[in-house]
């Protein structure tokens, strides 16, 4: 590997911040547009109050509460899966960390506005932060509620920083790079760092420091936001699988993204060469074994709350599967347990549309899997006095909308202004398969696809 | 004062091997500058203090955790105000934020030290070698004391031998 390749990968790498195509645009202007709309719908809700979504006695959480579920989940697997993919030294990482990681962040980002938007006089969220204040009062912290606010922060604060040291020395290196206004701003940003040995001790040091922190992080905060459901005395709630069935659920639907927003940016920026069909093959198994394990945590929960002989959980659980919202149900079980088992099959593996579909399904049939448990629960509870329905306004869909909006608008500025893959990791990676190269290296060259 | 001399590499399998030469002419003080950590990076002896960053997450994560458990306590014994039947200090729920500080101190204490450690380790590396390094090539730097007589011609043979372009 000579000069030549070396320059070769870097400019492959960089491609998402070089090129601007049309697709980049339409993509941004389509997310900008959903902000626009979820930013008025809730403006809406923010003049005219709460009263304007479909919240009412029995069921105060909806889609709001459900989507920053969604989000939570998929901000999991981001730096989770990079972080294990790091200690296992798995080829993978230098493709797909990066974008992993930055999923993460700007998930938990997007994932974070929705209480803030659930509480209604959002300009009062800080009630929650513990800090000294006037009233002299301090925040509950036997609350899960108060965990949350914690586990969210801590995850979103060391995610943030596990991305940034691992984009320092792509930084130093794009600094030299770039000319005019952007070559100040990215040495600011690399830190100085320059790429001396010493540096290289450190960071080498620093980073399983940091995925050793990450990972317990990663499975506290999924956990944290399982027992908001799951402290409480609620039918269809208060069980033990909870937290690591949110886990699961997390890394399923986390994976599922991550598969979406590859194959866009592999297939945008012509990055086969790095990003190759044996990537996607790992992801695809990933995800199937996640599917069987939402599975087998569906059927768990449904025998439990028959066999265990208590009234109001067989109840919950009977009216899921028939009731009001039993398509709900059914849509959750035919996208999470039914339709990736055609994972099994390598030729749906390899097949890049078939793939997206699954991926799209699982997204879809994991934000019905939220909506379905938090609003069940809370619609069909111990008293059939207090049983009611719950029908999300369009105000609500407008705002859920709109994080997704947001969500994509981040990630795609993320791609134009830092580099989406490790530049650094990736010479690094094709510099060790040139020199021990190897019979099936899931990043040795090959012919692409898509 | 003298100049270190500074090797640059298109090749990084070529920078190694330049380093291996010169450990076995038994030349001290060699340093490389590399824009990914290639197997040259490890071949000068990891110099620096990298060794102090998992004291350095240690004592970060006991300070959350300190810091949690204090922040818990205090607050609740100064609220005074029983919920759910909870006691005032009621140690296993503060558990989780202890835990969640722990993880945020010490991953934050980190990054810290990264960032402090790294700049005082480029210090002993001369800015004008630094700035060669780039995307396409390595950079050697010989101290200046090493190059002085036969021991001078040793490194010079050794670098060309590598295939370098060797500067002053």
């Amino acid at each position: 590997m000579d000069h030549r390749a070396l320059a070769q990968i870097e400019r492959d790498t960089l491609a998402t911040m070089a090129g601007t195509s049309w697709r980049y645009w339409l993509g941004l202007g389509a997310s900008v547009a959903l902000v626009a709309v979820g930013g008025w719908a809730w403006s809406q809700a923010l003049r005219s109050g709460l009263g304007v979504l479909g919240l009412n006695e029995p069921v105060m959480w909806g889609c709001l509460i459900t989507t920053f579920v969604f989000f939570i989940g998929v901000s999991h697997s981001g730096t989770l899966v990079s972080a294990i993919l790091y200690f296992t030294r798995s080829p993978l990482r230098a493709a797909i960390g990066r974008s992993a990681e930055a999923m993460t962040v700007i998930t938990i980002m997007t994932a974070g506005l929705y209480p803030i938007i659930h509480i209604g006089r959002s300009w009062l969220f800080f009630f929650v932060l513990a800090y000294p204040n006037q009233r002299q009062l301090w925040p509950n912290f036997r609350s899960p509620l108060t965990w949350d606010v914690f586990a969210i922060t801590s995850y979103v604060t060391v995610s943030a920083l596990f991305l940034y040291m691992g984009m320092l020395p792509d930084l130093a290196l794009l600094s030299r790079r770039v000319t005019g206004w952007r070559r100040p701003l990215y040495r600011a940003l690399s830190l100085g760092f320059s790429g001396t040995d010493a540096e290289w001790a450190i960071f080498e040091k620093a980073y399983p420091i940091f995925a050793g922190v990450v990972i317990p992080l990663a499975v506290s905060v999924h956990s944290v936001v399982s027992w908001d459901f799951a402290m409480s005395v609620m039918p269809g709630w208060h069980s033990a699988i909870f937290a690591p069935y949110f886990v699961a659920g997390a890394i399923f639907s986390g994976v599922a993204m991550a598969i979406l927003l590859l194959s866009g940016l592999r297939r945008g920026y012509g990055l086969q060469a790095y990003i190759k069909p044996a990537h996607f093959d790992l992801l695809a198994k990933l995800l199937l074994a996640m599917s069987l394990v939402m599975t087998f945590t569906y059927l768990t929960e449904f025998f439990m709350a028959a066999y265990h002989g208590t009234e109001a959980e067989a109840e919950v659980f009977r009216w899921r599967a028939t009731g009001h919202y039993a398509w709900v149900f059914w849509l959750v079980i035919f996208c999470n347990s039914v339709a990736p088992l055609a994972l099994f099959w390598g030729r749906v593996r390899a097949s890049m549309p078939a793939l997206v579909a699954v991926s799209v399904l699982v997204a879809v049939g994991m934000w019905f899997e939220r909506f379905m448990f938090i609003v069940t629960t809370l619609a069909h509870h111990y008293l059939p006095q207090a049983w009611g329905n719950y029908t999300p306004t369009w105000t609500e869909v407008l705002i859920c909308l709109g994080g997704f909006g947001w969500f994509f608008m981040l990630f795609l500025l993320f791609i134009k202004i830092f580099p989406s893959m490790s530049v650094a990791e990736t010479m690094e990676r094709l510099h060790h398969e040139a020199a021990h190269p190897g019979p099936a290296q899931v990043g040795a060259p090959e012919a692409s696809h898509g | 004062m003298a100049e270190p001399l500074v090797a640059t590499f298109a090749d990084p399998d070529a920078a190694a091997r330049a380093l291996t030469a010169l450990q076995e002419a038994q030349v001290r003080g060699v340093r490389v500058v590399s824009p990914a950590p290639f197997p040259a990076v490890h071949l000068t002896g990891r110099p620096g203090a990298w060794r102090l960053l998992g004291k350095v997450a240690l004592l970060g994560g006991l300070t959350g955790l300190a810091g949690g458990a204090a922040l818990q306590a205090v607050t609740s014994e100064s609220l005074g105000l029983v919920v759910g039947g909870k006691p005032i200090l009621a140690w296993p729920a503060f558990g989780v934020i202890m835990f969640e500080l722990t993880m945020l101190f010490a991953g934050a204490s980190t990054f810290a030290a990264l960032v402090i450690m790294s700049a005082l380790a480029r210090r002993r590396v001369a800015a004008a070698a630094r700035r060669r390094m780039d995307s396409e090539h390595l950079v050697v730097v010989v101290p200046a004391a090493e190059l002085d007589g036969p021991r001078g011609a040793a490194v010079r043979r050794a670098l060309a031998g590598a295939g370098t372009e060797v500067r002053p």
